[in-house]
């Protein structure tokens, strides 16, 4: 009797995560299986059954040379990101840390570009900096800090002025997580370290990176990946354009299966996507579990 | 000292107002422009209005057309952003429960694999997600765009929601429990009430991923009555010739909820994004 009270509640545990797991595996285990099945077939776009080619579009995208111009931009957009993120994501952090007038409201306003729609920025900044009439250039030329207007969504310029969107839209997250690491360090031990004249370098490298380093590494990964896989802010302002300037890998998956409308292709992109970032995901936790036996 | 004192905390001064423009200056700028009259929209940029007016608002809500229907975006966002935001809300927090209070078969693997699935270009999920929506005729349906979001931002919350219950202790349940209460029960009257500003955050977080998100809507919802107010804005920057006017009011409507409705739960949404992450 009372085993079986006991197996009825063994039983009836699993219907707390059954909802959550059957959601994961509709949205996420059955598609990532389908795109690497749909990778091996010639399958245009909402037609019928496709045919099977084995690894042609694996060897079409090797071939083409707007893959490896989309990688390298793609590489080009994530360290850019990654390093103006960190940079700045620390200075926040460590002012923020420190203790000042209306603290608590500058810590919700810094967080309001993270979470305000893409779209809400990425439609209007066109206009905001225009050659001719945008505010930014206005600014510029007015102050003399150029001479003429910059065309920043032109052929030169308009990578990095993605990347400082990008960047200013996500720093947020990169300050939550810093500043979370940072408030674990107790006052008293800058204090006595300054007692014991530590310069502000010292203090950094014997005291607070020691203690953060692990959220570094992990807000890093983190930035990196999301970095990595960004399409909104992209696609909303430049569609990878001029010609495939700012063409990142995702933006060219979003391309070619919905506007060149060839499906196989399109997830043989997404394979090599997740491959990579799989790469690193796994070099990213071992590098850590490593650290975490060293010590 | 004193001196020297005080002159540092003049740099930190400046330091944290740049911060702070940097952080609200564009949005201040679109709020302020979308008050202008078009011909000072479309003339060199001056950072006030000259003659202030709500013409770009008017227009957005009362020009509508059958492919362009402002006030029905808004509503369809809103219809999606909180069903979404409910549905992940319960299904969070029955499966947190779960994980926190009782034991499974690779529990520890499950956690961490959920979170791992971030490492993934949602991109990848669309082609199969439509095709998967068109089999079973959901395509064009909020449903389908629902069902998406709710995916989304599950792993995340649950993982935020874990890190809240475990924080519970054991000892108010097994009170509950002397009383009679079921599991079910105590997860409902106890741990659910304590544990709020965490289901504030989760609320409030997948609610807004829901109203930003572009890309799976764009491809989710085809025809133009469906569209998201995220979708429609898209929709009016990429048209031939652009009403910056009502693009400016547009992207107004879409901001102001989502800060307005981060601002009172802010705090809570701090503590419960670096619960999850300090926990590590």
């Amino acid at each position: 009797m009372n085993k079986r009270v006991h197996y009825e509640r063994d039983l009836r545990k699993y219907l707390y995560i059954l909802p959550l797991m059957l959601l994961l595996a509709f949205i996420y285990l059955y598609p990532i299986i389908r795109t690497v099945n749909y990778s091996l077939y010639k399958l245009p776009f909402g037609g019928a059954e496709g045919t099977f080619v084995g690894l042609q579009n694996y060897k079409d995208l090797f071939d083409d040379p707007i893959f490896w111009r989309s990688l390298k931009n793609n590489v080009i957009w994530a360290f850019g990101n990654l390093i103006l993120q960190m940079v700045f994501a620390f200075i926040i952090a460590a002012i923020l840390n420190t203790k000042f007038r209306g603290m608590s409201v500058v810590r919700t306003v810094v967080l309001l570009p993270w979470i305000i729609p893409t779209a809400a920025i990425a439609c209007v900044i066109r206009w905001v900096l225009l050659p001719n009439l945008g505010i930014v250039n206005e600014m510029l030329v007015n102050s003399h800090l150029v001479s003429s207007a910059v065309n920043f969504l032109g052929v030169d310029n308009a990578m990095k002025t993605l990347i400082v969107l990008n960047s200013w839209k996500s720093i947020p997250i990169g300050v939550l997580l810093i500043l979370s690491a940072l408030q674990t360090i107790p006052s008293d031990v800058y204090e006595s370290a300054q007692m014991d004249g530590a310069n502000a370098f010292q203090a950094f490298f014997r005291i607070t990176y020691p203690i953060i380093s692990k959220m570094l590494w992990f807000t890093s990964f983190l930035i990196f990946v999301w970095g990595f896989n960004a399409f909104d802010m992209i696609w909303m302002i430049t569609q990878g354009g001029p010609d495939i300037i700012t063409q990142t890998l995702p933006v060219m998956v979003y391309r070619s299966a919905f506007k060149t409308m060839q499906l196989g292709f399109s997830c043989a992109i997404a394979v090599v996507i997740a491959l990579i970032l799989i790469v690193i995901g796994i070099a990213y936790f071992s590098l850590m579990a490593k650290g975490n036996r060293d010590e | 000292m004193n001196k020297k004192l005080s002159s540092s905390s003049i740099i930190k001064t400046i330091i944290i107002i740049l911060i702070v423009i940097a952080s609200v200056g564009l949005f201040a700028y679109i709020l302020i422009s979308a008050f202008k009259p078009l011909k000072e929209v479309m003339t060199k940029a001056k950072f006030f209005p000259q003659e202030p007016t709500f013409n770009n608002f008017i227009k957005l809500f009362t020009s509508t057309s059958s492919n362009k229907n402002f006030p029905r975006y808004l509503a369809n966002s809103l219809l999606v952003s909180l069903c979404a935001a409910l549905a992940t809300c319960t299904i969070c927090s029955l499966a947190a429960y779960g994980f926190s209070r009782h034991n499974y078969f690779g529990k520890k693997a499950l956690l961490n694999s959920m979170l791992f699935l971030y490492v993934f270009p949602t991109v990848i999920l669309l082609a199969p997600l439509y095709k998967m929506f068109s089999s079973v005729g959901l395509v064009d349906n909020y449903l389908s765009l629902i069902i998406t979001y709710v995916g989304l931002t599950t792993p995340f919350c649950t993982w935020i929601l874990v890190s809240f219950f475990d924080r519970i202790p054991k000892s108010l349940e097994e009170a509950a429990h002397v009383d009679g209460a079921g599991s079910f029960t105590t997860l409902t009257r106890i741990l659910i009430p304590v544990a709020t500003p965490g289901l504030i955050m989760v609320l409030s977080y997948s609610y807004i991923t829901a109203w930003g998100e572009y890309m799976f809507a764009s491809i989710l919802l085809r025809s133009n009555v469906n569209r998201t107010i995220t979708q429609s804005l898209v929709d009016f920057a990429a048209d031939q010739y652009i009403d910056w006017g009502s693009l400016l009011a547009g992207s107004v409507i879409v901001l102001i909820p989502v800060i307005a409705m981060f601002i009172p739960v802010a705090k809570n949404f701090i503590k419960g994004f670096t619960a999850g992450a300090v926990k590590e």
